[in-house]
């Protein structure tokens, strides 16, 4: 690392201060950080509800099976739903992008 | 429950894993190592190794154990424990793959530009790492107490030997294969007796009748069943723990290199997620009914309740033999996370605590391995001593003190670190250190003996709550008062994190 000259520097500035690295960074972070806070919400309300919501938790739907059982459910669902729609929107929207970027780095257009 | 079944299961565990070990050893000396080989390896078999070494004895016995003593709150676990890896996955799996760091302390250091800092990081992951093998050796040792009756010191001892020798021998380095296959062994042993179970009774719906009968209060969430104070907090804290700690174990970080892109990396995390989800669809079903065939267990802890279902249910050989399943996949739990904790706790001292002073005292007369084999042992005997002088606390809680230290250390750390290009190393030094001597204080009390009730044993117990955000606000208030201490090489770090790792940028490192 410590052979590195002037020159690189400047590359590693450019391209921090290249709008594509920043649109690239800027979209992960609108898309991954509200998802974040979204998913964690929805984890703590549940647990709110099974304590303020007694009724409704308890509510049977039919059967034994109630809404806190088929809401504990979905609590592995939508993880895995979120992890889902993760991989998909990066494989479409950050993959293709970062190539771009890659590109325009490497000096080589294809 | 014959002993004579069970231990002859558990032999054969053991054998399977320095078999495979050995095998492996044999097929990767010719590739340079570990990570190299496991490249080629593809999602589904690294996903599986993934699940197989994070799936520990609190997964295996101290869910279940907790959700028949306490209720349905400690459900958390499971879904906290797969929560985890989407957090991970989405905030710093591919930014850290980028940096090229292999370890913690390795991401500290390069982005840090601090040999202190790394220095920190180095005794965390040590801390961490004991405080999860602590419960992976009490279980060891109530595995074998419950199938066998004898001492706990017994069934830690044999886990502990094993480990060290597979881990000293480079066994485990290599092979994603032991760890597959025990998550497979796991699944088994966890699934057959619920199937067998339930086949025999013709009417599932029989169980969720009988809770809503004598164990209505039981079933309740947030009901203070088993005499836990302030559920509402102690379930937030627990989440925010396990949400947030996943990304900073040790064992866990490593894995994410095995893949060959962060497209695959992302594959395998789904797949991971998947197995998780299938596996914790059990423990609760143990703790359904441990309710209706062993009571007697919610006074003793409950750990043992997965152990001892199956003989409870069907007393002769049907008993018997479900019960040895159960306890073989028990051992490959023990096992399976241990080796990859030790692994990495190894490498930690051994790079960063050992080999300089290994050198120093020797005068460089000594050869680079041994230094490994020396930290491998090292960093069993130290929990090991840990679990000598330390009660029986809960499997499943002590997993989650260890979650709690990462969160409140590592957490910030990764997060702010990858995201935030004003903090400066004072303030990522500062935040460790605050962050974890709150949460390892909260751990050393709960080892050593909890408060009796009240405010005082939920902070304690659940310290993440306070100490993850206690963590955070340090790095960030310290980082804005020494603004001159931000790492010169903060935009270099910042483009090598956040540029597709396609791209090449020098990341600072010996080229591979």
């Amino acid at each position: 690392m410590s052979d590195i000259g002037d020159r690189d520097l400047t590359t590693y500035r450019d391209v921090q201060l290249s709008p594509d690295f920043s649109e690239l960074r800027r979209r992960f972070r609108r898309f991954v950080f509200p998802m974040t806070a979204l998913f964690l919400v929805w984890y703590f309300v549940y647990v709110l509800l099974a304590d303020y919501a007694h009724g409704f938790m308890s509510h049977k739907v039919g059967g034994n099976i109630t809404v806190a059982l088929l809401f504990g459910l979905g609590q592995f669902v939508s993880t895995f739903a979120i992890t889902m729609i993760y991989v998909r929107w990066a494989d479409r929207r950050i993959d293709p992008d970062a190539e771009k970027l890659r590109h325009q780095i490497e000096g080589e257009p294809q | 429950m014959s002993p004579a079944l069970s231990l002859t299961a558990i032999g054969l565990v053991v054998l399977a894993t320095i078999g495979i070990g050995l095998f492996g050893l044999r097929i990767s000396r010719t590739t340079s190592d570990f990570y190299v080989a496991s490249r080629a390896v593809s999602p589904r078999w690294n996903a599986s190794a993934i699940s197989g070494e994070y799936l520990s004895a609190a997964s295996f016995l101290g869910v279940a154990g907790l959700v028949l003593v306490n209720g349905a709150d400690m459900l958390w676990f499971s879904v906290g424990y797969t929560v985890g890896y989407l957090m991970l996955l989405v905030l710093v799996a591919a930014p850290l793959r980028r940096s090229g760091a292999y370890t913690l302390p390795d991401f500290a250091e390069t982005r840090f530009e601090s040999p202190v800092v790394r220095r920190i990081c180095a005794g965390l992951v040590v801390g961490i790492g004991t405080l999860y093998l602590l419960p992976q050796l009490h279980g060891a040792g109530l595995a074998v107490q419950t199938v066998t009756g004898a001492p706990p010191q017994v069934g830690a001892m044999i886990v502990a030997v094993i480990v060290v020798i597979n881990v000293a021998a480079g066994g485990m380095r290599s092979i994603t294969f032991v760890q597959a296959f025990q998550y497979w062994l796991k699944l088994t042993a966890l699934a057959t007796p619920i199937f067998v179970i339930l086949l025999v009774w013709h009417q599932p719906v029989g169980v969720l009748d009988s809770l809503h009968g004598a164990a209505a209060e039981w079933a309740e969430p947030l009901s203070r069943a088993g005499g836990r104070d302030h559920p509402l907090y102690a379930t937030y804290s627990l989440l925010l723990a396990l949400c947030f700690g996943t990304m900073g174990l040790p064992h866990v970080l490593v894995r994410f290199y095995t893949n060959p892109d962060g497209r695959a990396a992302r594959r395998t995390t789904v797949v991971v997620l998947a197995l998780l989800g299938l596996f914790y669809l059990f423990p609760p079903m143990y703790a359904v009914l441990g309710r209706m065939f062993a009571p007697d267990l919610v006074g003793a802890g409950g750990d043992t309740v997965v152990l001892e279902l199956p003989g409870r249910v069907f007393p002769g050989t049907t008993g018997d033999l479900l019960g040895a399943l159960v306890a073989a996949g028990a051992f490959a739990a023990f096992l399976s996370t241990s080796s990859g904790l030790t692994v990495a706790i190894a490498g930690v001292i051994d790079q960063d605590l050992l080999r300089s002073r290994l050198h120093r005292w020797t005068g460089g007369d000594y050869v680079a391995v041994n230094s490994f084999r020396i930290a491998a042992l090292i960093a069993m005997i130290v929990p090991y001593l840990a679990f000598t002088v330390t009660g029986a606390l809960s499997l499943a809680d002590t997993v989650g003190l260890a979650f709690a230290l990462a969160a409140s250390t590592f957490c910030p750390l990764l997060v702010l670190g990858i995201w935030w290009r004003r903090m400066s190393t004072t303030g990522a030094a500062a935040g460790l250190v605050v962050g974890g001597i709150a949460a390892s204080a909260a751990a050393l009390v709960n080892v050593s003996g909890a408060p009796q009730g009240g405010w005082p044993r939920a902070l304690v117990g659940q310290p993440a709550a306070w100490t993850m955000p206690l963590a955070f606000l340090t790095v960030i208030v310290v980082s804005k008062l020494t603004p001159d201490r931000i790492p010169a090489g903060t935009a270099r770090s910042m483009v090598r994190l956040h540029t597709p790792e396609a791209v090449d940028v020098d990341r600072g490192l010996p080229s591979r």
